[in-house]
């Protein structure tokens, strides 16, 4: 039999290393694979050159057979490879109708789009995967589980040839877990008519509950590709992380216990389900999760930028919901994920970036003055060492990791009681990364209670005393002490539990 | 300790004219980068550099060009028609005709500096126009007038706010029906007709009364201009307009309560053209329906032109009054030069298309 994907020597590298060195890899009709990896190792790269997106720099991809044209997304959709992408690729002002029809078109009678018709087929093959909602809501009014069924509705909208292969990166990410679910029967029933799945996921158990093979990427290349049966979940995480964990490494920072300053109890919002917390003065703690856990939105919900359920406590006292002003009033400060949409003003000079927080400080007999604001900024430029060291230049005129430091002298400058971070490295340079780091201590060391949400495991071991690992929206783990390891950490994030690691 | 040498520098002089720095001193903190930083530096050469600063920017003209523009303007109208432009009638003129048209651009400042259009402002001017003249018409006295009429900005002011803020329409769209509606307003409160009895001569005096030479709105423009400047570069509240403007969303996570600061800044534009209406009819000593339209797109024009001027990129007062002057003179020179009478509203049609052109090139130089 053919088989009905195969791809040879795929190579690709952006402007640097190589993100995807010399994969290969094949596909049966019917085969359900995962494709699992850590963040980077290459897997969206990979999809991205079979969907057209990316133009390899070697390497070749047939499809039952017939050699892909690379580069062209029309060639892909043409050979019957079809794509669910991370982002589901919808347009949210527009319903399911004319959402499918932007990947198949509106096959017209005489010149005019028969929109009962449409809607009738939409309906159908909503139905067929299992779902039932108003065809004719906008794709952004529709539920997360909804919008997926229809990114998948689309993907397997008949056209003129036959679907083949149906690629979905990370689709899940966004589903709670009984909805995931229903995907999983969905993407069973597809590999049952024959076509063949492959699917990016960083559940592993899900990679157990569905697939029938696993290819494992690491660092861009190929480790293995093996039937899951026989494989364990610890076996897996060694391959996808490359080395064995180790049981014990070093101990977690002590946590000298003070007096207890942030009490977070039934903190729920759309992804967040019912998480407690308690931060002392003087800790660190820090929060991992993937993409879709919950992770990010802690931040914003403890802050009020977004909608939140349960209680919030600073020293006692409950900080009002969805007002950042009264947080900020009583004494919390939130250094916000993305910094470009969120935190930076790019047009404002660092000075006004700084006393953008605490603008009154220097305002004085009706006067705001600037000759205050600049010497109270060059210390804090001075301490974070932002270059170029100058407070009247433009944001816009600096790299990104000064940017970030930026951002982060203005709510140290502060001296909040409680600090919640949210990447505070990214995109910061490894020397940046360490004063950062510093920083985050000494603020710790001054009393101020400190949550530090982070992708960068290494670094939630480097700056914690204790690590909460968000999966789903609940607190699965903690991770204190001797069990203070980045490994376990990412393991404890894709789903270990705390028993196996016991 | 670095840290100290910083903390006991003697504070810089106090910020002269509302610019921001000077950009001194950069050179020396742009050479403190080892080679190997300036390597690494993603944009390299991309931080302005004082010792090789242009020719350009030493004259000022990245800060200045409207002054320049202005000045080469007078020359240009100075020797074409000299006996009719360069006599200090013809000043007198242009600064006391630009003055209502300068209060309305001032107001409309706030709001374009928290990103939120303004187009009500018109029919504002209209309205307070209609008020006042209507309080007199019927025999209620003009300060009760005046009263009414900024009081009615400020109401405006605040519906603006709401549909914007509460109902989250978008401002451009909230101010066009609003501007309309208070067309429809000043037609209702006049009648339809020209207005012009029972006008005090007190109330006359307020708008036509000179002082040195020059009408008294001339100086409500000026003290106007001053609490503005004051206002958007010496206090809290001016900073927060400018951090809604430049990113909503990171001055809601910065702890500013944007719907607040958007409200303010409505308001002040409402009231502001409301008191430009008074002036009007205090000049005119008559009020008629529509007699704001024609104001909007100059002072538009004026605050899109002033982002080019003195603090590149930003809506500021000083540059929206050069902006003013720069229109008037390039207008009132073309007519007394003999240009037909649709000048006017070309030279300003003209002006804002290349006003905001050049503001976002300014910007994008930035970004």
């Amino acid at each position: 039999m053919t088989a009905a994907l195969t791809v040879t020597n795929m190579s690709k590298s952006f402007a640097g290393p190589r993100v995807l060195d010399s994969v290969s890899l094949s596909l049966e009709p019917g085969e359900i694979r995962a494709l699992v990896g850590e963040n980077g190792s290459g897997k969206s790269t990979l999809i991205k050159i079979l969907a057209g997106f990316h133009l390899p720099d070697e390497g070749s991809a047939e499809v039952e057979g017939e050699p892909l044209l690379l580069g062209r997304g029309e060639a892909s959709e043409a050979l019957g490879l079809r794509f669910v992408h991370q982002d589901l690729g919808l347009v949210n002002n527009l319903d399911a109708v004319d959402n499918i029809a932007l990947g198949v078109g509106y096959p017209s009678f005489r010149g005019r789009i028969r929109w009962r018709q449409e809607r009738k087929r939409t309906r159908a093959a909503l139905r067929d995967l299992g779902y039932e909602f108003d065809v004719r809501r906008p794709a952004g009014s529709l539920a997360m589980s909804e919008r997926t069924a229809l990114a998948v509705a689309r993907a397997l909208a008949p056209r003129q040839n036959t679907a083949k292969v149906l690629i979905l990166d990370e689709p899940t990410a966004n589903l709670p877990a009984a909805e995931a679910e229903r995907l999983f029967q969905l993407a069973r029933r597809v590999a049952d008519s024959g076509m063949a799945v492959m699917f990016v996921s960083h559940h592993f158990d899900e990679v157990f509950g569905l697939a029938h093979s696993v290819t494992v990427l690491r660092d861009g290349k190929h480790v293995i590709t093996r039937p899951v049966a026989g494989l364990n979940e610890d076996q897996l995480i060694e391959l996808v992380i490359g080395r064995q964990l180790e049981q014990v490494t070093h101990d977690a920072k002590a946590a000298e216990r003070r007096d207890v300053v942030l009490q977070v109890s039934g903190l729920g919002c759309d992804v967040l389900n019912n998480v407690d917390m308690v931060v002392h003065a003087g800790e660190i703690i820090g929060i991992a999760g993937i993409t879709g856990s919950g992770r990010d939105e802690v931040a914003t919900a403890l802050f009020g930028g977004i909608d939140r359920a349960g209680e919030v406590t600073i020293n006692g006292a409950a900080v009002p919901k969805l007002r950042p002003d009264r947080a900020m009033a009583m004494g919390m400060g939130l250094v916000p994920a993305e910094r470009h949409a969120n935190a930076a003003f790019m047009t404002s000079t660092l000075r006004e970036n700084i006393t953008v927080v605490g603008t009154s400080l220097h305002w004085r007999n009706g006067i705001l003055s600037k000759g205050r604001e600049r010497s109270d900024v060059a210390v804090w430029l001075e301490r974070l060492d932002v270059r170029p060291r100058n407070s009247e230049f433009t944001m816009s005129d600096l790299s990104g990791g000064n940017q970030q430091k930026v951002v982060l002298a203005r709510w140290l400058r502060m001296g909040p009681k409680v600090l919640v971070l949210n990447e505070p490295t990214q995109g910061v340079d490894v020397g940046a990364k360490s004063d950062i780091h510093k920083l985050i201590d000494e603020a710790a060391a001054d009393g101020t209670a400190v949550l530090v949400i982070s992708t960068d495991h290494e670094e939630l071991v480097r700056l914690c005393h204790r690590v909460l690992v968000l999966r789903r929206g609940k607190i699965a783990d903690e991770i204190s002490g001797g069990r203070m390891d980045h490994d376990l950490i990412t393991a404890a994030t894709i789903g270990r539990d705390r028993s196996d690691a016991a | 300790m670095p840290r100290e040498r910083a903390v006991n520098e003697p504070d810089p002089p106090a910020d002269e004219l509302p610019g921001r720095d000077r950009e001194k001193g950069t050179g020396m903190t742009v050479n403190e980068q080892t080679p190997l930083e300036r390597e690494f530096d993603p944009k390299p050469g991309g931080h302005r550099a004082p010792g090789r600063r242009s020719l350009a920017a030493t004259l000022g003209l990245d800060r200045f060009s409207g002054l320049y523009v202005l000045a080469a303007l007078i020359l240009i109208f100075a020797l074409w028609v000299p006996s009719l432009f360069l006599t200090a009638t013809n000043f007198r003129i242009i600064a006391g005709s630009q003055a209502i048209t300068a209060m309305l651009a001032l107001g409309l400042i706030v709001p374009v500096a928290c990103g939120a259009f303004d187009l009500s402002i018109g029919g504002t001017l209209g309205m307070g126009c209609c008020i006042v003249v209507w309080f007199q018409a019927n025999g209620h006295g003009f300060i009760l007038g005046i009263f009414a009429a900024v009081a009615f900005g400020l109401l405006v002011g605040l519906v603006n706010a709401f549909i914007v803020v509460k109902l989250s329409v978008d401002s451009f769209i909230a101010t066009l029906g609003m501007g309309s509606i208070l067309s429809a307003g000043t037609v209702w409160v006049t009648g339809g007709f020209q207005v012009a009895n029972g006008i005090s001569p007190h109330f006359t005096a307020i708008g036509q009364k000179q002082v040195l030479g020059l009408p008294l709105p001339v100086y409500y423009m000026v003290i106007l201009a001053i609490i503005l400047w004051w206002l958007l570069e010496y206090t809290p509240a001016g900073r927060y307009l400018y951090s809604v403007g430049g990113n909503p969303q990171a001055a809601r996570l910065a702890g500013i309560r944007v719907g607040r600061i958007t409200t303010g800044a409505f308001v002040v534009s409402g009231v502001v053209a409301a008191f430009a209406g008074v002036m009007l009819a205090a000049e005119l000593g008559s009020s008629s329906p529509d007699v704001g339209v024609p104001y909007l797109l100059p002072a538009f024009s004026a605050v899109f032109l002033g982002a080019t001027q003195i603090i590149p990129g930003r809506v500021n007062v000083l540059g929206t009054l050069i902006a003013i002057f720069l229109l008037a003179t390039g207008v009132k020179g073309l007519q007394l030069a003999g240009a037909p009478g649709y000048i006017n509203p070309l030279f300003n049609g003209l002006a804002l298309i290349i006003a905001v052109a050049l503001a976002v090139r300014a910007t994008r130089r930035k970004a």
